[in-house]
């Protein structure tokens, strides 16, 4: 910049002769297309958000948000609240979530296969699962009615404890741990076994070795992982309103969801923008910190094997803790859910056990004649869709994730284009799902051109799906393919290769762990998550979300928690079918 | 303890204008012509439409209930040519659907069973999204506040309930204005009305009702109410010094019920609640009871409306169901209104009875909110509490 401006002519001349060359780089073409399918699926219904609080009539929502007497309580608060949340729930989950990866690819300490498993199961409870779980040992009597287990037993639970900041970190915590997990644990797993011992035969301690080797070469899933759970912690509404508003704890998804339901829309919108703002500033400023680093490819195609850590002394405490752990956030909160399927009033768990609400027949006396779920044929029907809905959205999303990350680490284009990628592709995490569905009937519902209407198809259900999990997706496709060296890729490329040949014959193979956990992540994502598919899931295309959220409204609450049960049995199915896929597809880690 | 809520509350975050989200392109005008004069069926006979609505063949009808699947029965059973199909969903999410398939020109749905009553009034009726058909055979019987702009069927309630395990005398709040006071310090419990719309009607009948609050006031303390700084009325002190005394906000209504109803309680807390729950008692264990004798209302009842979806398919097999769902000419309204005879709740009819179980709506003595006029100062209401 401080160089003489060069003559016009010349500078036109050069920059059309740069576009020339750059045009003929087939990644910038390969990001010019992802920039193009992700502008259709997520700035357009993001541009509607903008455009709605900017118009006649609603433009005071900004006022009223930034500069009124309400603000303290709108924004502010929230906002703070929402910021410490959001980073108590990343560096909660990074350590444990590390720890856990780091104990169950790196050691020996038995029965890590099962913890592994376990680990991953409390992203695929309900939130409120955990919160439940939570309520049932801490609750005290600042509500009134029944109270926790501790409680019960004489001991007094401060407000702090039952209330507020400390559970909600605690609980988001809990569910959110997993996403590091399964993130940290698949770069772990592709850190080259040489590396590591040559480490230790230097004499290096198994710390030290850990540190200096292990962790530089997850870092991009560390990061990931972090940046995952910390803008679910900042958009989880569920969890704060439970714990939080007795105390009157408000986060900025609380007043978002409030000022929405209320009838307050564009208040809402502007909620939401601000959301989007603030965790866009947060993951900038995480990239700027970990972006000087250079990431570490640990996949060159010469990998030897690992062994495991010995942790001598050490192994039965770093075991016990791991078991306590996912005892906690994982069979705990599953209990609770079971058992509260079973009992015969609503949570209440000394009131007996019953099957009814699983196998009964219509009872007119029991949930207005509900019948059990399993002898309702309408759960049959649901539950197809949402497997079919949960695999085609992640496969879509996970060749569209593949696409983007390889852009996003491979760019030698223009410096603006990955970056603008890695943004846009992060964003839709942060639109509030149903503002996201009722965008895309908005967009899609409508004839366009020759195109029908999408309206109460499947295909809306995949295109909004694809919009809402493209960050899982792209998060975890760009931390495995940081792991690739490019040298893989270049011997491709002199036995004469071409780009999506070097993709699909090089890249997705040798990627495959990254990719399997995204596409999992996206499949949990679809199954369980009803906010998206609320509005777009017609009634006559029912997915199980969905018939839970009915359920729950009508009070049929363990109906709603046996179909919850169903949806995490598929969760969790999903994840051990993956893991066992991906052992299949990756012969070389097969001892991890 | 209880957790439908919060599925309910974290899913459906009950859009409401979304028209919003409009995908980044111009919104399209609304598919169909604005509240337009009345449609060419409402003056035909019940044979005409019977005749209609056979040959129409399906009518699809969106419900804030459940029970719309024993209503299909019936229906079906009493119109065995005519398939009816109904879909549970919240009126929130109805909103939200209504005014997005409306703006895409595909509307759905053929009838819209619906509560939230201030946001459907402003925004679906007045936006010529639903349309009111009144039935000729009721028309008498149904007073004009419920017929007009749109046709309801029956009234639920927020009132204030305690528990009559602890009070067996009677309610402990004769009037409202001791819940301020240090003896229920803590101890009242209601759902956010910053997250929730009904509750926010409540609040807003408060504000509405600033004389009968002052009044109260009056004869509680002997004293005039004194107004804070930036308190407007009476209503607005209430909610004020409530808030002060420690209110309890939760996040859904079934929260309320069970800490206002669990029985076995030392010192419950009261709070307000559908009366209607009370049905809920034996199987849940709780002992809710309606606070019949505070002054100078014990909370508020709202409607449940049936409108007719602008451009549906099925004019005249919707107009049937309107008229089905108004119930038989009998006292109780038949089989045909059986879903909706519950203690608690009220038929707008005044040729039916109220159902056994509950007090009558006079002696209830609600306030019944206004649509319209609460939709004017909801917005007001709402910021209000946002200075709390």
């Amino acid at each position: 910049m401080t160089t003489a401006p060069a003559p016009r002519r010349t500078t036109v001349g050069r920059t059309a002769a740069r576009v020339r060359t750059t045009l003929r780089q087939p990644t910038v073409v390969l990001g010019a297309g992802t920039l193009l399918v992700l502008a259709v699926l997520v700035v357009a219904p993001l541009a509607g958000l903008v455009n709605t609080t900017l118009m006649d009539g609603n433009r005071e929502a900004w006022t009223d948000v930034f500069a009124s007497p309400m603000s303290e309580n709108l924004l502010w608060r929230p906002m703070s609240n929402s910021v410490l949340l959001g980073t108590a729930t990343a560096v909660g989950s990074t350590v444990i979530g590390g720890f856990l990866a780091w104990v169950v690819v790196m050691t020996r300490i038995p029965g890590r296969g099962v913890l592994g498993l376990l680990a991953t199961i409390p992203f695929a409870l309900p939130s409120f699962a955990l919160a439940l779980a939570w309520e049932s040992v801490f609750r005290n009597d600042l509500i009134g009615g029944s109270t926790g287990i501790l409680v019960n037993l004489g001991i007094g639970v401060p407000d702090w404890l039952a209330w507020g900041p400390v559970p909600i970190a605690a609980t988001l915590t809990a569910h959110y741990f997993s996403l590091s997990f399964m993130l940290i644990a698949a770069a772990l797993a592709s850190v080259n076994g040489d590396l590591m011992e040559a480490a230790e035969l230097t004499g290096a301690s198994t710390l030290r070795v850990a540190r200096d080797i292990a962790l530089p070469v997850v870092a991009p899933a560390v990061v990931s992982g972090a940046l995952l759970a910390f803008a679910e912690g900042v958009s989880n509404f569920v969890t704060p309103a439970l714990l939080g508003l007795p105390v009157r704890f408000h986060t900025l998804s609380t007043r978002l969801y409030g000022a929405i339901s209320t009838g307050d829309v564009s208040r809402g919108y502007v909620l939401s923008i601000v959301l989007i703002l603030v965790a866009a500033m947060i993951m900038y400023a995480s990239t700027r910190i970990t972006g000087g680093r250079r990431s570490f490819a640990t996949i060159t195609g010469k990998g030897g094997r690992r062994r495991g850590i010995e942790l001598g002394v050490w192994g039965r405490p770093v075991a016990a803790a791991a078991w306590v752990l996912v005892t906690f956030t994982t069979v705990v909160p599953g209990l609770v859910l079971v058992l509260s399927s079973l009992t015969r009033r609503t949570n209440d768990f000394a009131s007996g056990l019953t099957l009814h609400y699983w196998i009964g027949d219509s009872d007119p006396a029991l949930a207005q004649g509900q019948r059990g779920i399993l002898n309702n044929p309408q759960i049959l029907q649901a539950t197809w869709n949402t497997v079919l809905l949960g695999v085609t959205v992640a496969v879509c999303a996970g060749v569209l994730g593949l696409l983007v990350s390889y852009v996003i680490t491979r760019s030698n284009g223009p410096r603006w284009l990955p970056g603008t990628l890695g943004v846009v592709s992060f964003v839709p995490f942060l639109i509030p799902g149903i503002a996201l569905g009722a965008a895309f009937i908005a967009q899609f519902g409508a004839p366009i051109g020759p195109l029908p209407s999408l309206y109460g198809t499947f295909a809306i259900l995949v295109l909004a799906g694809v919009a809402a999990t493209i960050p899982f997706s792209v998060r975890s496709g760009t931390s495995a393919l940081s792991q690739v060296s490019r040298d893989v890729e270049e011997s491709a490329v002199l036995a004469g290769a071409g780009l999506f040949r070097r993709i699909g014959a090089v890249i997705a193979p040798l990627t495959a762990r990254g990719l399997f956990t995204g596409g999992v992540l996206v499949f949990v994502q679809m199954v369980r998550d009803l906010s998206l598919v609320v509005l777009l899931a017609t009634p006559a295309m029912p997915v199980l979300a969905v018939l839970t959220y009915q359920y729950s409204s009508e009070n049929f609450t363990q109906s709603a928690n046996a179909v919850t049960v169903v949806i995490a049995v598929i969760s969790v199915s999903a994840t051990i079918l993956a893991r066992r896929f991906e052992g299949a597809a990756q012969p070389w880690n097969s001892n991890s | 303890m209880r957790f439908p809520g919060m599925l309910k509350a974290s899913a459906v975050l009950t859009l409401t204008a979304t028209l919003a989200a409009c995908g980044g392109g111009a919104p399209e005008a609304p598919a169909t012509d604005a509240a337009s004069g009345p449609h060419e069926l409402d003056g035909a006979t019940h044979d005409e439409l019977v005749e209609l609505a056979v040959e129409e063949g399906t009518v699809t009808v969106y419900s804030f209930t459940s029970r719309i699947a024993s209503v299909e029965a019936e229906f079906e059973a009493a119109y065995p040519g005519i398939d009816l199909i109904g879909h549970d969903i919240s009126s929130s999410e109805q909103i939200t659907r209504l005014l997005a398939e409306a703006q895409a020109g595909t509307p759905s749905a053929d009838v819209a069973y619906i509560s939230d009553a201030p946001v459907v009034i402003t925004e679906l009726v007045a936006g010529g999204i639903l349309q009111n058909y009144v039935p000729q055979r009721v028309a008498e019987t149904v007073p004009e506040e419920y017929r007009e702009p749109l046709l309801a069927n029956r009234l639920s309630t927020k009132i204030l309930m305690y528990n009559e395990d602890a009070h067996p005398d009677g309610t402990p709040v004769e009037n409202l204005w001791q819940l301020t006071e240090e003896e229920w310090n803590g101890r009242v419990v209601m759902v956010d009305p910053g997250v929730r719309g009904d509750y926010l009607d409540l609040v807003t009948e408060i504000v509405r009702r600033s004389d009968a609050m002052a009044e109260a006031h009056l004869d509680l303390f002997g004293s005039e109410v004194v107004l804070d700084d930036g308190v407007e009325n009476a209503g607005q002190q209430f909610i004020k010094d409530l808030y002060a005394n420690g209110l309890v906000l939760v996040d859904d209504t079934d929260n309320v019920n069970a800490a206002v109803g669990a029985t076995g309680q030392d010192d419950p807390p009261v709070g307000f609640t559908s009366y209607s729950d009370r049905r809920d008692n034996e199987e849940e264990g709780w002992a809710l009871q309606a606070s019949l004798e505070t002054a100078p209302s014990p909370g508020i009842t709202f409607p449940a409306y049936i409108g007719m979806v602008n451009g549906s398919g099925s004019p005249a097999a919707s107009r049937l169901v309107a008229d089905f769902l108004m119930g038989d000419d009998s006292e109780t309204g038949g089989a045909a209104f059986d879903p909706f005879y519950v203690p608690g709740d009220y038929p707008v009819r005044t040729d039916m009875t109220a159902p056994e179980g509950a007090v009558s709506l006079e002696e209830l003595s609600a306030w019944d909110i206004d649509p319209e006029e609460t939709a004017q100062i909801r917005d007001d209401v709402s910021d209000f509490l946002l200075t709390l």
